[in-house]
C-alpha cells in the first residue's frame, strides 16, 4: 500500500493549524481547560497560549465558527480580563497543546524574556516644511507664534498593548521622529548617504 | 481628404491618448484563461520585511500626529470663530437695539408734541362748542320766559273780558238783547246780506262789510 500524496493547490496562506470548532468539537467536554495556541503570534520570542474556560456552540448559518472564552496570555504577559473568541475563530491558525506539553509551556512564561520596557513618547516633532506653514500661517492671520513646533500622538488602544505610552512628566525611551530613523537591516542602505 | 499642410498647421493635436485603466470590471468573473493561474506570492527577504515595516510603522505614526494636529486645529479655529462671531453679533444686536431705542423716543416726542397741540384745540373746540350751547339754551329760556309773559299779559288783558259767575246775567242779557244771525250771503265784494230770520238790513257801505 502506497502512501497518500497530499499536493495542496492554490494559494498559500502563513497560516497552520486548524479552525477552532475543529479542534473543540472533537474534545471532550468542548475542550474546557484544555490550551491552545495561535501560530502567527509563535513568531514573538514571549509564549502566547490560551486557556479555554467556556465554549458555546454556533448555529448552522455560522458553521466554522464557534464562541469561545479563553485566559490569554500574550507575549509573556497574562490578560486580566477573559477573551471572546468570535470573529476570528474561523481561521485555520489555531493548535491544540497536548496535554504533556502544558506544563512546559506555563513555565516558559517565568523564564527571562524579560526585553526592556518600551515607553511610547506622547509628542513628535514638526516635518521642517509643516513648520515653515505654520509660521506663515500664524503670521498671515495674525496669532502668536508658536514656540514648540510639536505635534500630539494617538496610539491604539488594546489589551494587548506590550509597550507603555508614557505619562505626562515621563521620559520615553523612544523617540519618534520625521527623518527616516535608524534603519533595522543596513545592508540595504550600503553605499546610501543617511545623513 | 484633409491636405498635409493643414495638418501641419492643426491647434490641437489629432491624437488624444486617454489613460484608461486596462483591466475587466470587478463583477465580471475570472476570465476563462486565468481560471487555474495561481499568482505567486511575493518573496521579501526579512531583511527588506523588517526594514519596510519599520518604515511603514514610522509613516503611519507621523502621519496620525499630522492628521491629529490638523483636526485639532479645526476644531479650535471653528470654536474661536463660533465665539468670536457671537461677540460680535452680540455687540451688533446691542447697537442695533440702541439705535431703534434712539429712533423710537424721537418718535414718541414728536408725536407727543402733536397731541398737545391737538388736544389743545380740541378742548378749545369743545368749550366754544359748549358755551355755544349754554348761550343758546339761555337764549331759549329767555324767549321762552319772553313768550310766556306776553302770553300772560295777552290773558290778563283778556281776562277783563271774561264772563264770570258775576257778570253771567248781564252776559246772558246783552246776548239775548243782541242776536246775532251768520246766516247770511256774501256777494264777491264781501258784502253781507242778511236777512232770512233777522230783519234785514241794507248795508250802509258797499265797500266795508261789518266785523262779526
Amino acid at each position: 500500500m502506497s502512501t497518500p500524496v497530499i499536493k495542496y493547490v492554490g494559494r498559500t496562506t502563513n497560516f497552520k493549524g486548524k479552525t477552532l470548532w475543529e479542534i473543540v468539537g472533537s474534545l471532550k467536554n468542548l475542550g474546557v481547560g484544555r490550551v491552545i495556541v495561535r501560530s502567527v503570534f509563535e513568531r514573538y520570542p514571549e509564549p502566547s497560549f490560551m486557556k479555554i474556560v467556556k465554549v458555546e456552540t454556533c448555529p448552522d448559518e455560522e458553521p466554522r465558527k464557534v464562541r469561545v472564552w479563553v485566559e490569554k496570555t500574550f507575549r509573556g504577559r497574562k490578560l486580566p480580563n477573559l477573551t471572546e473568541i468570535y470573529s476570528t475563530s474561523y481561521k485555520a491558525d489555531y493548535k491544540l497543546i497536548p496535554k504533556n506539553e502544558e506544563e512546559a509551556l506555563f513555565a516558559s512564561v517565568n523564564e527571562a524574556h524579560k526585553q526592556p520596557e518600551v515607553i511610547l513618547p506622547n509628542i513628535i516633532e514638526m516635518p521642517p516644511l509643516m513648520k515653515k506653514f505654520i509660521v506663515n500661517d500664524h503670521e498671515k492671520k495674525g496669532l502668536e507664534p508658536m514656540k514648540e513646533f510639536v505635534m500630539q500622538l494617538t496610539y491604539n488602544h488594546s489589551p494587548n498593548r506590550v509597550q507603555r505610552i508614557a505619562k505626562p512628566g515621563e521620559k520615553p525611551t523612544v523617540d519618534f521622529t520625521m527623518g527616516l530613523g535608524k534603519p533595522a537591516s543596513p545592508s540595504l542602505y550600503e553605499g546610501v548617504p543617511l545623513n | 481628404m484633409i491636405s498635409h499642410n493643414a495638418l501641419l498647421k492643426r491647434t490641437w493635436p489629432v491624437i488624444v491618448q486617454y489613460a484608461e485603466a486596462h483591466r475587466k470590471p470587478r463583477w465580471v468573473p475570472v476570465a476563462k484563461s486565468k481560471i487555474y493561474r495561481i499568482p505567486k506570492r511575493p518573496e521579501i527577504t526579512e531583511e527588506e520585511r523588517i526594514e519596510l515595516l519599520r518604515v511603514n510603522n514610522n509613516y503611519k505614526t507621523q502621519m496620525r500626529a499630522i492628521r491629529r494636529f490638523y483636526h485639532e486645529e479645526m476644531i479650535k479655529e471653528k470654536s474661536t470663530r463660533e465665539s468670536s462671531s457671537s461677540e460680535m453679533s452680540q455687540k451688533l444686536e446691542a447697537d442695533d437695539w440702541q439705535r431703534c431705542v434712539e429712533i423710537n423716543d424721537k418718535w414718541n416726542a414728536q408725536v407727543a408734541l402733536e397731541r398737545e397741540e391737538r388736544r389743545k384745540k380740541e378742548l378749545a373746540k369743545m368749550e366754544e362748542y359748549a358755551l355755544a350751547r349754554m348761550e343758546a339754551k339761555d337764549r331759549e329760556l329767555k324767549e321762552r320766559i319772553e313768550k310766556a309773559s306776553q302770553e300772560i299779559r295777552k290773558q290778563k288783558e283778556l281776562s277783563k273780558t271774561f264772563i264770570t259767575p258775576e257778570n253771567l246775567d248781564a252776559a246772558i242779557d246783552h246776548a239775548l238783547a243782541n242776536p246775532v244771525d251768520y246766516n247770511f250771503a256774501i256777494d264777491l265784494q264781501g258784502n253781507q246780506y242778511l236777512g232770512r230770520e233777522s230783519p234785514a238790513i241794507p248795508p250802509k257801505h258797499k265797500t266795508t262789510p261789518k266785523a262779526v
